[in-house]
């Protein structure tokens, strides 16, 4: 409760109007601009002049001038004044008659006319159908029984214009349009009197108690219902607010947007139309009159006139938040959307929302906070500057005046509550995540991002690498301190990145992985700064920490050379001759670096390959004369040796022969000499020093490989030669003769062959290289009957085609041009394009060259 | 929770509820819109029809003090918004019921299941009421209380948070000891069918063309939930023919509740 909605204001003092003569009261008021009118129950009307000020200490008063006072002559009671200020006409009703006087002298205006006798009481319309402004709709309670009329009141008469009967005798009037409302003795009821249509409301007892009937709007009414309430009803007899809750002693009811307020023997009550709620009472003893004049609200007890000033909305609203009632406020102002110019409402309700969107923040609603301070548009930098630090020293920021809130930080709200602090800055993490690429943060990114950037590294949260990782705008010189300070080195070094400071961002990683500074973020941060320095177009920074990456792990390091991407681009191209040279001190990296140009990238350099060659039989040379245990290892290497002299041409083979000159290492230099096509010497050291014949068998294969036939043949002769070979007889040469011949009998030349072998040599075991070799010769002799068949029959084909386009004679004269050059014909010699046109032999030879589709085109034939 | 739509709005008599609580989610100011459709519940005192209010919109069974006059509800129910206006059943309030009723698209007559007055009242007292209400107004007859009569009724909606301290939720089959004792159950089903096809009779509607008392009569309880939520979706869906033909015909010349801004005019009309 207790909104201060309105204040109490004097506006006429006793002594002003009746001095101390005791049995005076107030009957009526009207007020119009600053024209007061008071009645009084000895037939005067006064007319005060009601000027505004303001004291000196800031209230607002009244000083009420008295400019006249007029005795009717009736000693009746003044019951009611209404002014018309358009026709400077005030409508007084005393002793039962309406009479209308001058606003000014309060002189009667042409005796007769103007004068309604009989009267009740009465009503002016305020919304009257008829637009004429020079004249004034009255709706008039007749003292003759159960009728109710209209009347015209005019500058200096009166007319009837309708009279309507009503089922019971009314008691109080109000009109609107066509739409009278009237209380009647044991109900209310809307009449219209242009049709006649009626609507019973609901009963009231008018006899047991005053009824009230108070037009609040168009077709809209507020009545006084059993057990004190107040009910809202309009012209269709429907209730569209829900009734507020007066007390049951009510005298009278006024509106004054959004309120209600209401008069009883003890208080005055203000309930908020918006939610029907009390806002306000204020305690008045001897209330008489409660009435709203054009929105300002009167207030009279029997001897003095007060005026109940609302309190500017502002304020209003300022004391609802101040008591946190969040809810009311924003009702409030949203009911004044229309009262108030657009743009003025729009920086107000905006500053409203923040105002209750902090309220709600500073209760830990976050949801509703968020929700105010989107729909408020706070600049997040208000929210941000809670939090001790956040904001860049750099920020051109300053809170807002008068302040938003009542806090000076986060620890001023949250009172040292831990746990509060945590919450809300969980809550600025999502606050800020969300805003940061909205409209929100326009003007302000790099505050926005630097506060969040510091929020995720205190929080240790995750999605600080993500925010680093991504555009944004954090500023360095206020994050690096802030990174340190959390042992961030990892997310200090992206930073420094994202600020193109790749130097400064290696040093640092260098130094966690060193060891000299503490960040677990990235358990394999050496790796990464390997990765980076392999992507780094600064080959300055690439020289500089290569060394480094290098003596950590030659393995790894080396990736910074081999992951490279080549390009031809200049900036970022590493001569690999450089780094070869560079590489020389690190036995691993080298042979790495090697095996990535000679193997991966194929470059087809003899300098690489020759380099890769001795340094794998370097490797292989040092290992040979160690323990038997490293036998495996031995293997390898010297498969990898094996495969490269096989695989590459490039290397220079004399250098390595040469180095291999004195050493065991047969099968590499029979590979030497196969690459320099002594075949006798290499299947010589394969068969004599080696004795492994299987591997003999597949040097011819692998010698001859994408050779011609002739060639294969000539080594596997060479081979069997060596076999035979009378010098060094023995068992085992033969049998891998035999074996030879039997198993690639389609690589000799089986007479040959037989014309070598020695007499004695059964056919038994030459069975299967017999057989195969006649089998090839008969194979290879149908094949060829095939295809001399074949050919046969293309032949006869072709001639047939010839035969055919050769067709009639083909005439040639010295009139008849070719269709070519349009030169005639010199010489018979000619060519016939299809269809028999002759052309110069030269002619069809040119388009022939010329056209892309030369074989159809000729067509030769002799002609006579 | 079940209901497809959120409340929006909570408008209540200041008096209607004792402990309110200010402070509601999201304040949304559709408090200014104007409703599309009108459900009224009536009933005696003290059957039950505020709790129910609560109970469907609120979730929750909380203390209620007798209703003064009145109070409504905006419901937003897919594009419209229907008020839902809880009555007050005291005696003295009674006149305000017609005014309530009139261009009700739907009324809820509520009694007390443990009391058999309350469903005479209906007849008596509240029926005439609703002559105000739309021509085409759906009835509904709710027995409220259910949780004391019936076991069944005592096991709370699944997806409602709890409202009372009481152990709610026990299955039936297995009453808990410390469930409440019951009480004599004095107005039965087949009683409320009765009434409501006296209903159909005093509205001369034919029964047949009109909707069959199984659908309209319900049992509930707003102590645990028991088919309250049924309840008022039920009629929500029944209702939205009746709005749509209000909106196709366009003509109700309702008064926008912003236009009491018209207070501040001038007394003289249009000139100032
Ligand atoms: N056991 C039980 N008690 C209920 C139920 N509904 C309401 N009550 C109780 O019944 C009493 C009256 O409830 P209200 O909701 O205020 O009744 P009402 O119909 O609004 O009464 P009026 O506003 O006076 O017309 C309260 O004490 C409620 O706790 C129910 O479903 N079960
Ligand atoms: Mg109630």
């Amino acid at each position: 409760m207790s909104v201060k909605a309105f204040e109490l204001v004097p506006a006429v003092e006793r002594d002003l109007l009746m001095g101390d003569k005791a049995r005076i009261n107030i009957e009526c008021i009207e007020c119009c601009g600053k024209h007061l009118y008071v009645g009084t129950n000895d037939c005067f009307i006064h007319h005060f002049l009601l000027e505004e000020h303001t004291t000196p200490k800031g209230k607002l008063a009244f000083s009420a001038q008295k400019l006249l006072h007029k005795y009717l002559g009736l000693k009746k009671p003044v019951n009611e004044l209404k002014a018309a200020s358009a026709l400077e006409r005030l409508i007084v009703l005393c002793d039962n008659t309406v009479t209308v006087v001058d606003m000014v002298n309060l002189e009667a205006v042409s005796s007769g006319g103007a004068r309604i006798k009989g009267v009740v009481s009465f009503c002016v319309n305020e919304n009257p159908v008829t637009g004429d402004p020079f004249c004034v709709e009255l709706g008039v309670i007749a003292a003759k029984r159960r009728t109710v009329q209209i009347y015209m009141v005019y500058e200096d008469r009166v007319q009837l214009v309708k009279e309507v009967s009503t089922p019971e005798q009314p008691c109080a009037v109000c009109l609107d349009g066509y739409f009278l409302c009237l209380a009647l003795s044991t109900q209310y009821m809307i009449l219209n009197y242009n049709t006649g249509a009626s609507q019973d409301l609901f009963p009231y007892d008018s006899e047991e108690k005053k009824p009230i009937v108070k037009r609040i709007g168009r077709e809209e009414f507020l009545l006084a219902a059993p057990g004190g309430l107040g009910m809202f009803a309009t012209a269709e007899g429907v209730s569209q607010r829900a009734p507020v809750n007066w007390s049951e002693s009510v005298i009278g009811a006024a509106v004054c947007f959004p309120y209600v307020v209401a008069l009883d023997e003890g208080f005055v009550t203000v309930h908020s139309m918006l939610d029907q709620q009390l806002k306000q009472t204020l305690s008045f003893r001897d209330g008489n009159i409660l009435q709203d004049f054009e929105g300002k609200v009167v207030l009279a007890s029997t001897k003095a006139v007060y005026v109940l000033v609302p309190l500017p909305l502002e304020r209003q609203i300022q004391d609802l938040l101040a008591g946190r009632r969040v809810e009311e406020a924003l009702t409030l102002a949203e009911g004044a959307r229309r009262n108030i110019p657009k743009d003025k409402f729009q920086i107000m309700h905006r500053r409203i929302l923040q105002q209750a969107g902090f309220i709600q923040f500073g209760q830990l609603q976050f949801l509703e906070a968020k929700e105010h301070f989107r729909k408020g548009q706070l600049d997040v930098r208000e929210l941000i500057s809670l939090y001790p630090l956040l904001l860049p020293s750099s920020s051109s920021f300053t809170r807002c005046h008068p302040p938003l809130h009542e806090f000076a930080d986060l620890n001023h709200l949250a009172q040292g509550d831990q746990e509060k602090v945590q919450r809300c800055k969980l809550f600025l993490i999502s606050y800020l995540r969300e805003v940061r690429s909205t409209e929100v943060a326009n003007g302000c990114r790099e505050d926005v991002d630097t506060a969040l950037l510091k929020l995720y590294a205190e929080a240790n949260h995750e999605s600080l690498l993500d925010l680093l990782a991504s555009e944004n705008a954090c500023l360095l010189a206020d994050s690096a301190p802030w990174l340190e300070k959390h042992h961030k080195y990892f997310a200090l070094g992206l930073l420094y990145r994202y600020h193109s400071q790749d130097d400064a961002a290696l040093q640092l990683w260098v130094r966690v992985v060193n060891g000299d500074l503490q960040d677990s973020t990235r358990s394999d941060l050496y790796e990464y700064i390997v990765d980076f320095l392999s992507f780094c177009p600064n080959l300055d920074l690439v020289w500089k920490y290569a060394e480094w990456a290098l003596q950590k792990d030659q393995k790894v390091g080396v990736q910074i050379f081999t992951r490279r991407a080549v390009s031809d681009d200049q900036a970022g191209h590493l001569n690999p001759d450089t780094v070869i040279e560079y590489l020389l001190k690190y036995q691993q990296a080298i042979v790495l670096y090697l095996e990535h140009l000679v193997l991966d990238r194929r470059v087809q350099k003899e300098k690489f390959h020759t380099h890769l060659a001795v340094v794998y039989l370097d490797k292989v040379l040092g290992l040979l004369p160690q323990s038997p245990t490293t036998t495996q290892q031995v293997t390898e290497a010297r498969e990898q040796l094996q495969n490269l002299l096989k695989e590459s041409n490039l290397y220079r083979v004399q250098l390595l022969l040469d180095k291999l000159q004195d050493t065991e290492l047969l099968l590499e230099r029979a590979t030497l000499h196969g690459k320099l096509e002594e075949h006798d010497k290499a299947l010589h050291i394969l068969v004599h020093q080696l004795k492994d014949f299987p591997v003999a068998e597949g040097y011819c294969m692998w010698a001859s490989a994408s050779r011609d036939q002739d060639y294969q043949q000539r080594l596997f002769h060479l081979l069997l030669g060596v076999y035979l070979d009378s010098d060094a007889p023995g068992d085992e040469h033969t049998m891998a003769a035999v074996d030879l011949l039997n198993r690639h009998a389609g690589m000799f030349d089986a007479t040959h062959v037989l014309r070598l072998l020695p007499e004695g040599w059964s056919l038994q075991l030459l069975r299967p290289f017999l057989s195969g070799a006649l089998r090839g010769a008969m194979h290879a002799r149908r094949t060829s009957q095939v295809a001399l068949g074949l050919a046969g029959a293309e032949n006869l084909l072709l001639k047939h085609d010839r035969l055919k386009y050769r067709g009639g004679p083909v005439f040639v004269s010295e009139k008849k041009g070719c269709q070519l050059c349009h030169n005639t014909f010199t010489e018979p010699d000619c060519v016939c394009l299809p269809g028999g046109v002759p052309v110069h032999t030269h002619c069809a030879a040119q388009r022939a060259r010329d056209s892309p589709r030369k074989r159809q085109s000729t067509n030769p034939s002799n002609h006579t | 929770m079940k209901g497809k739509f959120d409340i929006d709005v909570l408008v209540a008599s200041p008096s209607t509820i004792t402990n309110r609580r200010v402070q509601r989610a999201m304040p949304d100011y559709a408090k200014m819109k104007k409703p599309d459709v009108k459900l009224v519940v009536l009933g005696d005192l003290n059957v039950g029809k505020t709790s129910l209010l609560h109970r469907y919109t609120e979730r929750k069974f909380k203390d209620t003090i007798s209703t003064v006059g009145g109070a409504f509800f905006l419901k937003q129910w897919g594009p419209y918004n229907i008020s839902i206006w809880d009555t007050a059943g005291r005696e003295q309030f009674h006149g305000l019921g017609s005014l309530y009723c009139r261009g009700a698209a739907a009324v809820i007559l509520t009694y007390d299941v443990t009391n058999w007055q309350s469903l005479a009242e209906l007849e008596d007292r509240f029926l005439y009421l609703t002559d105000t209400a739309n021509s085409d107004c759906i009835f509904a007859i709710v027995g409220n209380k259910a949780d004391l009569t019936d076991p069944r009724a005592l096991v709370a909606e699944p997806e409602e948070e709890e409202g009372g301290d009481e152990k709610e939720g026990v299955p039936w089959a297995n009453p808990s000891p410390t469930a409440p004792p019951m009480f004599r159950k004095q107005v039965f089903r087949e009683d409320a069918v009765a009434l409501y096809s006296r209903i159909l009779r005093y509205k001369l509607l034919d029964e047949a063309a009109s909707m069959p008392a199984e659908r309209m009569c319900f049992e509930t309880s707003a102590k645990t939930g028991y088919n309250v939520d049924l309840l008022f979706e039920t009629l929500f869906d029944m209702v939205l023919p009746s709005i749509l033909r209000k909106k196709s015909q366009n003509e109700s010349p309702t008064v926008d509740l912003e236009e009491c801004l018209e207070v501040n005019r001038t007394k003289d009309g249009c000139c100032t």
